[in-house]
């Protein structure tokens, strides 16, 4: 097979294959133009027989007949020939196509086994030793700093919330009663929804920012 | 085969004589020309017999009683080869291939069609190509095996297929 695609690059690039091929179409060929013969001759006859019916000759008639039944049944013959011709030729060409294929996978293969080449197990398993023991040392590092850091959380955590309440009680004194000075110009009956809606505004607004 | 229209020309007596004067009689002959070139197309046909010329319409217009002289056939047939639709089958010029697309013309017609068709990288005959089934919608089907075979040369020349030719079998491979 490797004979076959280098002889390609040379001058001729017709193979054997081809040849064959070619052979095999060429029969192709002939049976298809016998069959543009008989077929001619088949029409031409049954003319001539009808011809023969109209001068009252019908023992010529049926002689001409029984002709066109065994060109028939030739033709017919013909026919299965064609096609074992034409399944030779799909197989010969899907043969070139499988070799192709396979030409293909060598070359993948090698040009794997040159990458494979330049790399060595050993090498590999030292290099992935490595990576872990360093993965390791970063994964106790970063254990050190967030173990640290989650101590130090916690204890501000609750004093920063204990803290933060008093705040938001303290603001929520201040502004409850600021609030209807502000609203006391629009009409009586809006004042208390909208005092309930400023509220739980703040309510929802400060924790986020706490958490910021 | 369709029936040829017919230029004015045709119908002009003078048209079959070669005229002395050179500027008519160049374009005299570049009617001729495209004529010629008409008429194979529409007949595909390819052989010029120049003995056998006034069998063909083409020279011989019965209704006006007019023919071209061999000698005025030769001079277009030698023109329309120095624009590479003709060339001499013999050394006695007296057969001559005719073709309305330049041999490169076909054989980029033919590849076209071949890389239309995947047909690059397979072999064909002669007769797939020009009376194939799968080519009857194609420009090329009929033409004269000798033209093919010319036309496929040009391709052999630019590498885009190979002639094969062994016993009595011919054939072509696409690249």
């Amino acid at each position: 097979m490797g004979i076959f695609f280098a002889k390609k690059k040379q001058p001729s690039r017709v193979t054997e294959q081809d040849k064959a091929i070619l052979q095999v179409k060429q029969t192709r060929d002939k049976i298809k133009q016998y069959q543009k013969k008989i077929e001619q001759s088949l029409e031409k006859e049954r003319l001539l027989a009808k011809e023969l019916l109209k001068n009252g000759r019908e023992d010529r008639a049926l002689l001409l007949l029984r002709k066109k039944k065994y060109q028939e049944q030739v033709l017919t013959r013909a026919d299965g020939q064609l096609e074992n011709l034409e399944r030779m030729v799909h197989d010969l060409e899907f043969a070139q196509v499988e070799m192709k294929v396979v030409d293909g996978l060598k070359t993948g293969n090698t040009a794997l086994k040159q990458l494979h080449a330049l790399l060595s197990i050993d090498e590999i398993e030292k290099v992935m030793d490595e990576t872990r023991e360093g993965i390791e040392k970063q994964r106790e590092i970063d254990e050190i700093l967030t173990s640290t850091f989650a101590v130090e959380e916690e204890i501000d955590e609750s004093e920063i919330e204990a803290e933060l309440d008093a705040l938001t009680e303290a603001d929520i004194n201040e502004k409850a009663p600021e609030i209807p000075k502000d609203v006391l110009l629009p009409d009586v009956p809006k004042e208390l929804p909208e005092e309930e809606k400023s509220r739980t505004k703040e309510k929802i607004q400060e924790p986020i920012a706490v958490m910021a | 085969m369709a029936e040829i229209e017919w230029p004015w020309q045709y119908s002009f007596p003078p048209f079959f004589t070669l005229q002395p004067h050179a500027d008519t009689r160049a374009k005299q002959i570049a009617a001729w020309k495209s004529l010629v070139l008409e008429y194979y197309r529409i007949t595909k046909q390819a052989v010029v017999d120049v003995r056998e010329i006034h069998t063909n319409s083409l020279f011989n217009n019965t209704s006006i009683n007019r023919k071209l002289p061999s000698e005025a056939v030769l001079v277009i047939l030698e023109e329309l080869g120095k624009s590479g639709n003709a060339s001499p089958l013999d050394k006695t010029k007296q057969r001559w291939l005719v073709y309305w697309h330049t041999l490169e013309e076909w054989g980029d017609i033919i590849y076209n069609w071949a890389q239309e068709n995947g047909f690059i990288g397979s072999v064909c005959t002669f007769f797939e190509l020009t009376q194939g089934e799968d080519t009857s919608e194609q420009e090329f089907h009929g033409l004269d095996t000798e033209v093919l075979i010319r036309s496929l040369k040009t391709l052999e020349a630019a590498k885009k297929a190979e002639i094969i030719s062994f016993d009595d079998n011919q054939g072509v491979k696409f690249f």
